[in-house]
């Protein structure tokens, strides 16, 4: 069987060396194609695998607050199911905020395997300072626990999140922040809540500025400042979750809250319109590259078919000698696949050139110079490799097809 | 004797309107080592009886057996099969393949029978090629080659695989009458020497003289079947 195919081989072989324009025009094409694939495709998941470890270290993988995704039945109604047709006019009862047996809901959560849970309480202040005033969302944490659960460490531009611990009244805010209150490093600022509490904070610590996910206006202390700041002693309003497998994220979601009543909002809820987005962009990108590889093998085609013209008496001749129709679809096949194989080989280096040169460029991006994210996994490579392979063979199968119908007799007689 | 291959009431009719009847009730039978010619007119059907003979075409009715076995029903592969074990071809046109060295074209039947290894299969190509005296051209390329010498290569080509029955379509058409001759003394071995038939379509009347049994054909029919005395012709 070797020995047949290498010979189907040499045939192919021979015919493509004697159309070497043509042939290296096919070539070309397909590397083209499946070069301009790889560099594409690297950035685009590239970029896209970097937004999406930005949206999952974003924030804990789970967030349980302290809400209902549906306003709890009524006792009248719960008293008297289906007795109650409406109720109107109700007065409804003013409840604490706040995760209610809280402990509990942190122990299911760090019952989960990989799973660590970390209490925190959000609420809203105002900072003064020289007659200035902005508002602020702080978030009361434990440092230990957030450093388990968030990447905030990674976002600080000086300071560290421990130092909440060991600065009696610390606060982290956002460089922009600091820069509008005219504040660094050290200084103090006056902190109002809405009950009306006052506190001194000192900056311990400021985030880089373009981290959008950590706002402009938001801040964090310590979990025990939080509460005393704003008035709900033993109190939280939510915890974050951090998976191991952040991809487990919404299935444990679903299953906390079906447990504990509570609003536990996975990653990828928070962040749905922009994962939908990515799945659009994705379509768009496979769309046009594949439009490239297909008319990349156009070229494969046009070279086939012609071979298959011209070898109409060479055709004749094997078959008078006798090699099969389908040892003739093989060789015109075989020229499609050596074509769109050295287009691949070709194509690859090529890609991977382009993935340099991209790679080695930077852009200031808020104030650092940042690399192009780019994928550069094997993923790709065969991908591409398979695409031009299988539409390679297409396009020469279709004109291999009319090699194996041609009437030998026809030819024989014509020549004669 | 036995026949090595037999042909009862062969026919070849072209689909049309009105359809062409290029062979017509052709009855023949052809034995081992015998040289037969078919002569006629052209156009007369010489060509396509060939091919039917061949399996290169299919007949439209009658039988076709080989050593027999009827083989006028067999499928495409059975047929390019019993091309490749059992035939050897010779056109007018050498039809070699351009790409490929003399060496190479005589390699491609073996090759493809896989019978032989690569290097077995080149000192059984060069063997046959000094056979007919090419063992200096062996590595040309069929453009620098005369007509004589490609018209060498297609007959060792034709022998290959050791093929019962060599089949011959004018194949000294394009030749001068130095290479005409040596091209008739090659399958007058191949008959009495080597014991394979050999079928060959002429309008030499030099090949024809030399044949052991000679067919006439007009308008698609045989006309007449002449053995020379002493030959094994057909019965």
């Amino acid at each position: 069987m070797s020995g047949r195919l290498g010979l189907l081989m040499d045939i192919a072989l021979k015919h493509l060396a004697r159309r070497r324009r043509q042939t290296l025009v096919a070539i070309s094409g397909v590397a083209v194609g499946v070069g301009f694939f790889l560099a594409v495709s690297a950035m685009m998941i590239g970029s896209q695998r970097d937004f999406i470890d930005q949206l999952i270290d974003a924030a804990p993988h789970i967030v349980i607050s302290d809400e209902l995704r549906s306003r709890p039945p009524q006792p009248g109604v719960r008293a008297f199911p289906g007795a109650a047709v409406a109720l109107h006019g109700y007065k409804i009862r003013t409840e604490v905020r706040g995760l209610k047996d809280w402990p509990a809901i942190l122990a299911a959560a760090n019952m989960l395997p990989g799973a660590i849970g970390s209490p925190s309480l959000t609420g809203g202040v105002t900072l003064r300072l020289g007659g200035h005033e902005e508002a602020l969302g702080i978030v009361g944490v434990e440092p230990e626990l957030e450093t388990r659960i968030s990447t905030i460490e990674e976002k600080l531009r000086a300071g560290r999140l421990h130092d909440l611990e060991t600065a009696q009244g610390g606060i982290i805010v956002g460089e922009e922040l600091a820069r509008r209150l005219g504040v660094g490093m050290g200084d103090i600022v006056a902190a109002t809540s809405a009950p009306g509490t006052t506190r001194s904070l000192r900056i311990v610590g400021l985030f880089k500025r373009g981290q959008s996910q950590l706002a402009a206006s938001s801040g964090y202390v310590l979990l025990r400042e939080a509460q005393s700041l704003l008035g709900r002693p033993f109190i939280i309003n939510r915890i974050g979750i951090h998976l191991s497998d952040p991809y487990q994220a919404e299935p444990v979601a679903r299953q906390l809250e079906a447990r504990f009543g509570y609003k536990a909002e996975s990653w990828q809820e928070r962040s749905a319109d922009f994962l939908s987005l990515l799945v659009t962009r994705n379509v768009i990108m496979y769309s046009v590259v594949s439009a490239i590889l297909l008319v990349a093998s156009f070229g494969i085609y046009t070279v086939v078919s012609n071979s298959v013209s011209d070898k109409r008496r060479d055709i004749a001749i094997l078959r008078s000698i006798g090699f099969s129709e389908f040892d003739l679809q093989l060789v015109f096949v075989a020229e499609g696949i050596i074509l769109a194989l050295a287009g691949v080989l070709l194509g690859w280096l090529l890609g991977y050139g382009l993935m340099a040169i991209l790679g080695s460029l930077e852009f200031p991006i808020a104030g650092e110079d940042e690399r192009l994210p780019l994928d550069r996994s094997p993923r790709q490579y065969a991908i591409a490799a398979a695409a031009s392979l299988l539409a390679g063979t297409i396009a020469a199968w279709l004109p291999a097809r009319k090699a194996a119908r041609v009437d030998p007799v026809d030819i024989l007689r014509g020549a004669a | 004797m036995s026949h090595l291959l037999e042909a009862r009431n062969l026919r070849r009719i072209l689909p049309g309107d009105p359809p062409v009847t290029l062979v017509a009730e052709a009855s023949l039978a052809i034995r081992p080592g015998s040289f037969t010619t078919i002569v006629g007119p052209s156009g007369c059907g010489k060509s396509s009886l060939l091919y039917l003979l061949g399996l290169i075409d299919r007949p439209t009715g009658g039988t076709l057996l080989l050593e027999g076995n009827d083989v006028s029903a067999l499928d495409g592969d059975a047929r390019a099969r019993l091309r490749l074990e059992r035939f050897g071809f010779v056109f007018q046109f050498h039809f070699l393949l351009p790409e490929f060295s003399a060496l190479e074209n005589v390699m491609l039947p073996i090759r493809r029978l896989g019978r032989l290894d690569h290097s077995m299969a080149e000192a059984r190509a060069l063997d046959l090629l000094k056979a007919a005296g090419l063992e200096g051209e062996a590595g040309k390329t069929p453009d620098r080659l005369s007509g004589g010498e490609r018209q060498r290569v297609a007959i060792a080509r034709a022998l290959a695989n050791d093929p019962t029955l060599i089949l011959a379509d004018e194949p000294t058409g394009n030749l001068d009458s130095q290479n005409s001759a040596r091209v008739i003394a090659a399958f007058r071995t191949i008959a009495s020497d080597q014991g394979r038939a050999v079928i060959c379509v002429t309008h030499d009347l030099t090949i024809a003289a030399a044949a052991d049994v000679r067919i006439s054909m007009l308008d698609g029919r045989i006309v007449a079947i002449e053995s020379s005395p002493g030959s094994t012709g057909p019965s």
